[in-house]
């Protein structure tokens, strides 16, 4: 059985939270976290959120703020297993405009799934689209199995309706709404590596 | 769920002796590589006190813990392991010589033990030496809760341990000394075991 990987972005593929780390160096450090906290009481639903993160940093340059996170620290061992693995994916509600550089840097150009963004005079002016993470999962066949990675809140629908869900806390503390959900949770990258090296191995063996 | 300790805390988070049980375990096993734990009851507590020994532990949820048996359990953790696996029971302390002994082991067996606890899992030895049955009421031995099996062997199951080994037998079996925790009196003797030393 052919089997699928998809990644979430922020924390799993990245060492650090990306938004975070941007509004820091941009001096929008306090109202970010203010937004993040909000949004993790639950006072503030994703797309609301998500908005309202974004226009935080509206007024920086779309390129300053893309070269930024193209200089963010990503997991070496979870790179690595990308460039190894054609199966796999990237899925976040980030926006292209910011991630493009990114993607390129480390070889996933063409396997990333992400929100879309307009942009006028290098200033973002509105978000076109923002991707439901779980809608990845119907984009690919029925019969392939599809294994997800993610930390955050939401990651919750594409972690439970993949066939295996596996939170990582490698970066930050897991959700606690994945734990109910995940199939496995794992706090090494390395290990996490390892073992979605052996389901891939076992899956190619059944059908 | 440790009911009969009435610990209010899973039976692998006890304390003895200054560290969590889970803890004494895996200590023995630090130079285990591959290492995955089966949660569910307070899953996070679990994990968060094993985090503080070795962060490369996988972690496998069994959410059904209420309604399915340690062999569920088991059944979920082997997948996508190596050749052979070894199971151990998250209430039971193993003597740490006997758990050397046991982690070079290079084929399976079924870890058993003097018969010591109130309502044991009994097994049935042959006369060559081999385990061919479980039996709570005949057999010269326990059975431990420590047993390893070669992965593509095994199946599935929602009841226990010993019903994925039994249509593996006969089986050969390794004899350690251990101590299981199921009621307040065990857990005062795995205190009292840990303290002399393991005599």
């Amino acid at each position: 059985m052919k089997t699928i990987f998809l990644f979430d972005l922020d924390s799993t593929v990245t060492k650090e939270e990306i938004l975070p780390t941007i509004a820091n160096k941009v001096g929008k450090g306090a109202e970010m976290r203010e937004l993040t906290e909000k949004t993790m009481m639950g006072d503030l639903p994703f797309q609301e959120s998500f908005r309202s993160r974004v226009a935080t940093l509206s007024d920086s340059s779309v390129k300053n703020v893309s070269d930024m996170i193209s200089e963010i620290e990503t997991s070496p061992a979870i790179v690595d297993f990308l460039k190894n693995h054609e199966n796999s994916y990237i899925v976040t509600s980030n926006l292209d405009v910011w991630i493009e550089k990114l993607m390129k840097k480390i070889g996933m150009e063409n396997r990333y799934f992400c929100s879309k963004a307009t942009v006028k005079n290098d200033k973002i002016v509105d978000i076109e689209h923002i991707l439901s993470k779980d809608s990845v999962r119907d984009k690919f066949s029925n019969r392939a199995k599809i294994v997800a990675v993610g930390d955050g809140s939401n990651d919750f629908d594409m972690l439970r309706k993949a066939d295996i869900g596996i939170s990582y806390g490698g970066v930050r503390k897991i959700a606690p709404s994945l734990i109910d959900i995940s199939d496995y949770s794992v706090y090494n990258d390395n290990k996490l590596c390892e073992l979605l090296n052996n389901i891939e191995k076992e899956e190619a063996q059944s059908e | 769920m440790g009911t009969r300790l009435g610990a209010g805390k899973p039976k692998a988070l006890i304390d003895i002796n200054g560290k969590p049980l889970i803890a004494h375990t895996l200590e023995l096993l630090k130079d285990v590589d591959d290492v995955r734990i089966v949660v569910g009851y307070q899953a996070e507590k679990v994990i968060d006190a094993v985090n503080q020994y070795r962060n490369d532990v996988i972690f496998v949820y069994n959410h059904n813990y209420q309604q399915n048996g340690t062999g569920a359990s088991v059944s979920l953790a082997k997948k996508y392991s190596k050749k052979f696996f070894l199971t151990i029971d998250g209430d039971i302390l193993i003597h740490p010589n006997d758990m050397k002994k046991i982690l070079k082991s290079e084929e399976e067996f079924i870890g058993v033990c003097e018969p010591s606890t109130d309502d044991p899992v009994l097994v049935d030895i042959d006369k060559n030496g081999l385990v061919t049955g479980f039996s709570r009421k005949h057999g010269k031995y326990e059975w431990t809760g420590v047993t390893m099996l070669e992965s593509n062997k095994v199946s599935s199951t929602d009841g226990h341990v010993f019903h994925l080994i039994e249509p593996l037998l006969p089986l050969k079996y390794k004899l350690i000394r251990e101590k299981e925790i199921d009621t307040p009196n065990d857990y005062k003797n795995a205190i009292i075991w840990v303290t002399n030393g393991y005599k």
